[in-house]
């Protein structure tokens, strides 16, 4: 790279840059800023799933001392409102709240105190009474609506080939439906904002994962510029998705603050979290696939069937991974979905690959096991250097090096082939393979990096509105700016999560590192080629950033770039690649499991940095254990409320439930993806987990698993497989 | 909002912002010295403007102006005296607000997080005389007289302790919302240790030593009540190790080789 005239930054496995402030406490979150005069507010939310408001009794909690408001919809602001039927939720899509009596689930936003302390507001928000009609019939259980399932209008159903005709020419066939449950997000941080409305202009500290996206929602609801709103979140305390979008507590805040002419800090409680973000869905997907006996794959087609909220619009794109993942010339993928009184669900992590990729591999491993195939050479089989789906070629592709390399690793030879044949004491045991993929996306992104010569060295702050939510994009933008400016990134500065900054996709769907890094590097290439081309110097001359400083007579420069996806990356399908392989134990008599060790591997381009990467695997790992052993959101099927709402019912992993992991990156640039080389690896990780461990749970037992998250009693009940000796 | 605008200006440039002046004073220096030195003092030189913007006023929580200072209405206030990392806080609160709460919003030590504010994240865990504690389970009016060590405290001024420092080598967080709790309550683990403890996993009650050394399922068992929702535990049990055992621990990731990736490709 041009001007790089040290050891390279990019690559280097250096601590986070913003890592001590985050060891000491120091790093400030949405609601620790300090804003004066603030107040606080505390949301109500509906107690039942379908039907009106016809009378609010408020007068107590405004009796009470320190309580300033009690905002319903009898006295809220009007803001913009849906005007069509089901529109599709994007992450710019406004947030009305408090427009209508109507109640559409339950857990909804009917209202919002605010008073002078948090413990008013809290206590105050229970003495507001609500009286409701009642509707009869809200849709509320999955199963037995499925009659009322809709094509969505968004929709991506597909078809290339004959289906029936691919499952005609098979030797061996199989149908089944896998089930996949409610998950929540629960990032650690809760949804959190401090708003203040001041002349029509907003300020919002708000824990969002999209800055840009963010400002713009809030414009539209409230119907003002955007140049007017300003969102700031310097350190996401996580988001998975559910700080995509801007939630109706935003809207909550700064109405408040609007209507009060204080500044509002609203935080959604642990228990909200499951009614007022958004979730992934219930999904049952229902695979067919058909195989001749060499293993090659006749037929594949992808159901699902899910649902969305009565008012929105949203799909989870399960069938995704079904369209470009084996060579299959009859492919099928159809969505059909359920408006359910809930709220809308929308993107958790891996959206489509995580809850697909358990239907699709385990359907892989039930499939090898009928045609008596190694499933890892059943894989490789049924490799694809073409993405079918796209009709475009995969810009780099190593599965099969996944698959081979991770195999060695793990010791995939001493796999019995028999189900149910490996014991250790109590403990059936067993190993299990999936592989992964996840689209890696490119989106523009711009960046401002401003340079300063001081005692012979240069000093560089680079802005963008970008988040980091934990991802390390902190770190690896400080790393882009050392690179490509030829400077230690000691002194490199790094100042994100402000809509102040030029604009970034912000983060989500494993494209930020992608469009930040990118965006970064275009304005380091854009400083120095101005630097040169004032002074007549070649661009390919080496000279570095402080001799081009001084030769301009410059103690500070400072330069946009913008990054944008090559025509080469828009003929390509780009995906990381990855394959995971565990070991499972299962306790004979009690049916509990331990899941013993995984071995990761994942394909995807220029780590830029091995210690933050390595933390996005384990990271998807873990969430991806989480889908497996506990996760899951009941619903009481009488008033279609959540009955798991805590961590005390709602069992996140925790430490002992994770497996010892070795991750291994395979040494790929993708020069095709982008300049720098690299693809997403956010969402990689948890793509893989779910279906690896039912497999390997196959293995160990002899059952087959398909529905999560695979518990004991569901494993205790399940049936051992036709031909499996017991 | 104001002050941000003012410190926005000043990136990279040489002047004080009001509140780092302030800061600049309280820690007796002298005025005039360079914003670069001063920034060096309050942050790692890499993301100093940054720090220097945004992480100022938890570890100087007493000037005024972090203080809630407006009138409240308050249930049953009461007066607490609160000794929180060695300074002494008369406060006056209303009796039902938890320590955590107190800190955060009464403290500015918005370094203890609130995660779930039901007991069950381990997000606001902070040491009670020495103890791990659950600061949303635990009143402030509670707390009179207690040693209170919170995540600013643990660090030597500017200095991380060797468990931060674990932490940031062996990258122990992601979004650094749990890390506070994370880090509190491996210190606390480390004197549990000391103490002989007992866990759930301890194999025989009768028989338990002092200065134990916990075995992988043992830290992994008693660290099982701070939720990370990245997913870092294998990360924090090897800074936990590390700290615990003194020898150095290895990273579990590596490059495939050339060999491996000619093997993969030929086989």
């Amino acid at each position: 790279m041009t001007n790089t005239l040290k050891a390279p930054a990019v690559g280097a496995a250096i601590n986070r840059v913003e890592g001590k402030l985050k060891v000491m406490g120091m790093a400030k979150y949405a609601t620790e800023f300090s804003v004066e005069n603030k107040v606080y507010a505390q949301g109500i939310n509906s107690t039942i799933a379908k039907g009106e408001i016809i009378a609010i009794d408020t007068s107590e909690a405004e009796a009470l001392a320190g309580v300033l408001a009690v905002i319903t919809h009898k006295n809220a602001e009007k803001l913009n409102h849906f005007e069509e039927e089901m529109p599709l939720l994007a992450t710019t899509t406004i947030a009305p709240v408090l427009q209508s009596p109507k109640v559409n689930y339950y857990g909804e936003y009917v209202g919002v105190v605010v008073a002078e302390t948090f413990e008013q507001a809290q206590y105050a928000a229970r003495l507001v009474k609500i009286e409701y009609k009642e509707d009869s019939d809200p849709t509320i259980q999955f199963d037995e609506s499925k009659s009322k399932a809709i094509k969505p209008k968004g929709n991506s159903d597909y078809l290339r080939g004959d289906m029936e005709a691919g499952l005609a020419e098979a030797d061996e066939t199989l149908d089944a439906t896998y089930i996949t449950p409610i998950e929540h997000h629960h990032p650690m941080e809760l949804h959190a904002i401090i708003a203040s409305w001041d002349n029509g202009k907003v300020t919002a500290y708000s824990s969002q994962q999209m800055v840009n996206e963010s400002t713009i929602a809030i414009a539209d609801t409230f119907q003002i510029p955007k140049k007017d709103v300003r969102v700031i979140t310097p350190f996401v305390g996580g988001g998975f998705g559910s700080k995509l979008n801007t939630e109706r507590h935003v809207t909550l805040a700064i109405m408040a603050s609007k209507m009060l002419a204080r500044p509002v800090q609203m935080t959604v409680t642990r228990h909200q979290m499951f009614t007022n973000t958004g979730m992934r869905q219930h999904n049952a997907q229902r695979m067919q696939l058909g195989a001749k006996r060499d293993g090659s794959l006749t037929a594949l087609s992808h159901d699902t069937l899910s649902h969305t909220s009565t008012y929105q619009e949203y799909q989870e794109p399960c069938g995704m991974i079904s369209k470009m993942l084996y060579k299959v010339p009859n492919n099928q993928i159809t969505y059909r979905l359920i408006p359910m009184n809930f709220q809308t669900p929308f993107a958790m992590r891996a959206p489509g690959e995580a809850t697909g990729s358990f239907a699709l591999e385990s359907a892989m491993d039930e499939m090898a096991w009928k045609l008596k195939m190694d499933p890892v050479a059943f894989r490789i089989k049924n490799d694809t250097q073409i993405d079918l789906g796209a009709d475009k070629p995969f810009s780099s592709r190593l599965l099969i090096e996944c698959l081979r390399i991770g195999a060695d690793k793990f010791g995939w030879e001493n796999r019995p082939m028999q189900p149910r044949s490996k014991q250790e004491g109590n403990w059936h045991v067993g190993y299990g393979v999936s592989a992964a993929s996840r689209k890696s996306p490119y989106l523009k992104s711009s960046a401002k990096v401003l340079l300063k010569l001081e005692n012979e060295k240069v000093y560089a702050t680079v802005q963008m509105d970008a988040t980091d939510i934990g991802t390390g994009s902190y770190t690896i933008i400080a790393q882009t700016a050392a690179e490509y400016l030829g400077i230690p990134v000691e002194q490199v500065t790094v100042e994100l999560g402000d809509s102040k900054f030029p604009i970034t996709p912000g983060s989500g769907g494993s494209w930020g590192a992608t469009s930040y890094c990118n965006g970064a590097r275009a304005a380091c290439q854009s400083a120095i080629a101005t630097l040169k081309k004032n002074k007549n110097i070649g661009e390919d001359q080496e000279i570095t950033v402080a001799k081009l400083l001084k030769q301009n007579k410059l103690e500070k420069f400072e330069a946009e770039g913008t990054a944008v996806p090559s025509e080469a990356f828009k003929e390509h399908s780009v995906f990381s690649f990855g394959a995971n392989f565990s070991e499972v134990w299962v306790d004979k008599y009690t049916w509990m499991y331990r899941i013993k060790r995984m071995v990761n591997v994942g394909a995807a381009g220029t780590i830029l940095n091995p210690k933050t990467a390595y933390g996005q695997i384990i990271g998807g790992l873990t969430m991806g254990v989480g889908m497996v052993l506990s996760e899951q959101t009941r619903v009481e099927p009488n008033f279609g409320n959540f009955i798991t709402r805590s961590f005390a019912d709602y069992h996140v992993p925790v430490s002992l439930d994770m497996a010892n992991v070795e991750v291994i990156f395979l040494p790929e640039e993708d020069k095709i993806a982008n300049e720098m080389g690299m693809k997403g690896i956010g969402e990689l990780g948890i793509t893989s987990v779910a279906a690896s461990v039912a497999n390997a749970i196959f293995n160990a037992t002899g059952k087959r698993m398909r529905e999560l998250p695979i518990t004991p009693e569901k494993l205790i009940e399940a049936p051992v497989e036709p031909g499996v000796l017991a | 909002m104001g002050e941000l605008e003012k410190r926005k200006k000043n990136t990279g440039s040489d002047n004080l912002t009001e509140d780092e002046k302030k800061i600049f004073d309280q820690l007796g220096l002298k005025n005039g010295a360079s914003r670069r030195k001063f920034l060096k003092l309050v942050s790692s030189a890499s993301l100093s403007v940054y720090a220097s913007s945004y992480a100022t006023s938890p570890l100087f929580a007493n000037t005024a102006k972090d203080l809630p200072h407006h009138q409240r209405v308050m249930l049953n206030e009461v007066k607490v005296n609160l000794r929180v990392n060695d300074r002494l806080k008369p406060l006056t609160l209303d009796s039902r607000t938890s320590l955590l709460d107190t800190l955060r919003e009464h403290l500015a030590l918005t370094g203890t997080k609130k995660g779930c504010d039901h007991g069950q994240c381990g997000a606001c865990t902070v040491l009670v005389d020495g103890k791990r504690k659950l600061s949303c389970l635990t009143l402030a009016a509670t707390c009179e007289d207690r040693e209170i060590t919170t995540i600013e405290g643990l660090a030597d001024g500017n200095e991380p302790n060797a468990m931060q420092q674990a932490f940031l080598k062996h990258d122990g967080f992601q979004c650094g919302y749990c890390t506070s709790g994370q880090i509190c309550s491996s210190v606390a683990l480390l004197e549990e240790a000391k103490n002989g403890e007992a866990s759930y996993v301890t194999e025989d009650f009768r028989k338990i030593e002092t200065n134990l050394r916990l075995s992988e399922e043992e830290i992994r068992e008693r660290m099982s009540g701070n939720i990370c929702r990245c997913g870092v535990y294998n990360n924090i049990v090897q800074a936990f190790k590390e700290v615990h055992s003194g020898n150095d621990e290895m990273p579990s990731w590596e490059f495939a080789t050339k060999e491996q990736m000619k093997k993969a490709k030929n086989s």
